[in-house]
């Protein structure tokens, strides 16, 4: 039925010589590059997933586009002076698509069904600072002491420790709230209290939504939502040209073609991502250890040229792990300069003067392959010189994980928008390996930093304290600090209201319209 | 025959055990763990340790590979680790999308090649012939990712007359049949020239002409005939790796078929759902070359399988 609405725009454009897209009502969006995994909250750890699930469900929070945190089945929140307790207040007279009212009960059995040891999900480390939730996931505690509903409207979270953003994690799909009673083919079927219902999942082809006329935020003002999956971004790039989408993201090795045409330069739009793109280097390897050498590592590149032919300029350079556009960073922090006699001093001192030998490890993702190869070429104007190692994805980032590699390329895509979600997986000593450090960086005063950060209940001194922290990450050199990739997105003249979000999803449609020419 | 048809299948057997063993063992020897890709990026090692248990990961590899191989035989392809979807009901959602894109790049192969090849081979050296010639260099030397980019440069961004990509009828089929199909096109029609070329110098097309019988007849029932043994070679092979799963012309056209789901699953290193979708894929390879060799006997008489 949907190609129909396809066949109708394509003859109309050979009838119009243009315009296409005009006449179709459904919103297209073409960001998703593959299928997502299930509908499913608890199982959602990916992007596509991510996005789909924040259209089907909400959770007590939700992040604005411009990745600020607001309420949403929650209308407030009070925290007990020491920071350890919540009660959340919820909304009243919200409904699941299915008809059946949203109450406390739900958010209590929705974060259990994610944690359940039988549900094997493995996803639930949002949901860790909620006291008794570790024990419990990890089989060892039958019931999560920490959680509790009083009343229909009220639902106090008991935390292991004062963790000053909660709200924010509870933002993130896993752990939206979904109705109490779970069927097998829940991941197929979902029912949430979201703005959007699913009408039809057409796997690696497209999810198609209605919009749920009973939304407690108001109806969205479009009848349907389509996300189209795409593998290949110059497909996506066709059919946004031939007006079938009307949200692109720019191919990253298409920046410059569509900067540099004057029609298509009017539909773009530049979005702040959380993502820092950088190399780890593990601190306990070799030379590594040595902090000389790796800040003599950050002096060897240069990072504007890199930066300006590599992604077309499309990034901020790096100093310090924090994005520019999150509280903490240190915009006045001069990153690491472009410096061979630097760099070869710093090595000599370290004990170094013939240089050092290392292993650049890459996926084969053909940006990183390139950041590699150039980082290669200038490593060697400082006397380090780097054998690159290319390995498929999965295997790259098992190796990293496992401390096998010196330098790894790779990003990193904030999960919620704080700079805690940087400082802590990346660098902080609890999460060596698997929890996201594969720096192995270890340091006590750092470690303390974040953890007291994490603690903090007042924002001016837990900023301060992340900048402490980000200041001491950026000393010590466990990585080499590259760039902030600046999304660019197109979007279609005829789309109203889409704001591309800063973090995944912070962009249900809710206010998107679309203008639909009368033929 | 029906003998013939019945010891291949019962030889199958054996050879898609061995496909299941070399699918299994190669998946344990490659780096990546199936574990990390579930939780994602950020899990503990408790965690990854109590799911690895839990799917039994940490069995010795003689044990998992029995327990695989007991599912397998009650019918079971097992759970995706990723999506926690029935490998079988992926499998039969694909199938058929990829077999109707497979089917229809044979269908031009067999139509535009054939045809191409045999008019090439009426008159040697002639118009069609040299056109039929550029044709095959093209066909088997553009890569076809690169085919499919610029057909869909031509006939859906700029002439706007079929779309560029998805899944639907007959105008979402033509341009992912055309690129998947042109390599095919291009061998067919050189293979059928050259059989075309012997047959059509052989004793019993000087006879049939010396019979008086007409030219079309000549050539469409003695010497094409006669030639169709390597040409079903070639439409036999092809079709089977197209069936397999034609993984750049279904990602270029974001067509849903099997292919684009293999390689998700390798990536995220979704053991149950390769060695499922693995072991599936090699029955229908098994199944094609089968009907390959039936089909020799059918047009060549003299081919027998006692």
């Amino acid at each position: 039925m949907r190609r129909r609405t396809g066949l109708l725009s394509a003859l109309l454009l050979v009838a119009c010589g243009g315009g296409g897209g005009s006449s179709r009502r459904t919103l297209i969006d073409s960001r998703d590059n593959y299928d997502p995994r299930s509908l499913d909250p608890a199982l959602s750890t990916d992007v596509p997933t991510g996005r789909a699930v924040a259209y089907l469900f909400d959770g007590l929070t939700r992040f604005t586009p411009d990745a600020r945190v607001i309420p949403s089945l929650a209308t407030s929140w009070d925290v007990s002076p020491d920071g350890s307790v919540y009660t959340f207040h919820l909304r009243r007279g919200v409904a699941f698509t299915d008809g059946r009212p949203f109450v406390a009960r739900q958010v209590l059995t929705s974060w259990k069904r994610v944690l359940d040891p039988k549900v094997k999900g493995g996803r639930g480390w949002p949901l860790y600072p909620i006291r008794g939730a570790k024990e419990f996931a990890a089989g060892t505690a039958k019931s999560i002491d920490g959680l509790a509903a009083p009343n229909d409207s009220t639902v106090v979270v008991t935390l292991k420790e004062p963790f000053a953003i909660f709200p924010k994690l509870l933002a993130m799909p896993v752990a939206s709230i979904a109705p109490d009673s779970i069927p097998a083919n829940f991941g197929e079927n979902p029912v949430g209290t979201g703005p959007w219902k699913l009408v039809e999942w057409k796997h690696d082809d497209y999810l198609l939504f209605a919009a749920n006329p009973k939304y407690w935020d108001g109806r969205p003002r479009s009848d349907s939502l389509e996300a189209r999956i795409i593998a290949e971004p110059s497909t996506a790039v066709a059919e946004f040209e031939s007006g079938n989408v009307d949200v692109l993201q720019v191919p990253q090795s298409e920046i410059r073609s569509w900067e540099e045409d004057v029609e298509r330069r009017k539909l773009l739009v530049t979005t702040p991502s959380l993502e820092l793109v950088y190399v780890a280097i593990n601190t306990m390897r070799g030379p590594l250890r040595d902090v000389r050498v790796r800040q003599a590592i950050n002096h060897s590149i240069d990072r504007a040229v890199l930066v300006r032919n590599l992604i077309s300029g499309r990034g901020e350079l790096a100093a310090g792990v924090i994005p520019p556009s999150l509280p903490g960073s240190d915009p006045t922090r001069k990153g690491y300069q472009f410096d061979t006699l630097r760099a070869r001093q710093l090595l000599r001192e370290a004990g170094y003067p013939n240089g050092i030998d290392v292993e650049l490890w890459t996926s084969t993702n053909p940006i990183y392959v390139r950041i590699a190869e150039t980082l290669q070429g200038y490593f060697q104007l400082s006397g380090i010189r780097a054998k690159i190692i290319q390995r498929e994805s999965a295997a790259a980032r098992e190796a990293a994980r496992k401390g096998q590699t010196d330098l790894f390329v790779k990003d990193w895509y904030a999960d919620y928008p704080d700079a805690e979600n940087f400082l802590y997986p990346l660098l902080h000593g609890a999460n060596k390996g698997v929890g996201g450090n594969v720096s192995y960086f270890g340091d006590a005063r750092y470690d303390s930093l974040v953890t007291l950060a994490r603690r903090e209940q007042d924002e001016t001194r837990r900023v301060a304290l992340y900048r402490q922290a980000d200041e001491l990450a950026f000393e010590s050199a466990p990585m080499v600090f590259l760039y902030f990739y600046s999304e660019l997105n197109a979007i279609q003249p005829w789309l109203h209201g889409f704001v591309p979000p800063t973090i995944f999803n912070g962009q249900s449609w809710i206010t998107v319209t679309k203008s639909v020419a009368t033929h | 025959m029906s003998a013939f048809v019945l010891r291949r299948l019962l030889l199958a057997v054996p050879t898609l055990f061995g496909v299941l063993i070399v699918a299994f063992l190669l998946l344990y020897v490659a780096p990546g763990d199936p574990v990390q890709a579930m939780v994602g990026e950020r899990a503990d090692s408790a965690t990854i340790a109590r799911l690895r248990q839990e799917l039994r990961l940490n069995d010795p590899l003689p044990v998992q590979f029995g327990h695989y191989v007991a599912a397998i035989a009650k019918g079971d392809l097992g759970r995706s680790y990723i999506t926690n979807r029935p490998i079988r009901k992926d499998i039969v959602e694909r199938f058929p999308k990829t077999l109707q894109l497979a089917g229809a790049a044979m269908l031009l192969a067999t139509v535009l090649g054939v045809t191409l090849g045999v008019l090439s081979a009426r008159v040697p050296g002639g118009i069609i012939d040299r056109f039929g010639l550029g044709v095959a260099y093209l066909g088997i030397s553009f890569p076809v990712y690169w085919v499919g980019l610029l057909l869909i440069l031509l006939f859906a961004v700029t002439l706007h007359w079929l779309p560029p990509s998805g899944f639907g009828g007959l105008r979402y089929l033509a341009l992912p049949a055309l690129a998947l199909g042109m390599r095919s096109i291009a061998f067919l029609a050189r293979m059928t020239r050259s059989a075309m070329l012997d047959s059509l110098s052989a004793d019993y097309v000087r006879t049939a002409r010396a019979k008086g019988l007409r030219e079309s007849i000549v050539v469409g029932r003695h010497a094409l005939r006669n030639a169709l043994i390597p040409i079903i070679t070639v439409l036999g092979l092809d079709f089977g790796s197209y069936l397999t799963g034609s993984i750049l012309t279904e990602t270029i056209f974001s067509w849903p078929g099997i292919g684009r789901y293999v390689v998700n699953a390798i990536a995220r290193r979704d053991l149950p759902a390769i060695q499922g979708s693995v072991l599936f894929l090699s029955a229908v390879f098994v199944l094609v070359n089968l009907l390959t060799d039936v089909a020799y006997a059918k047009a060549d008489p003299r081919v027998s399988y006692g």
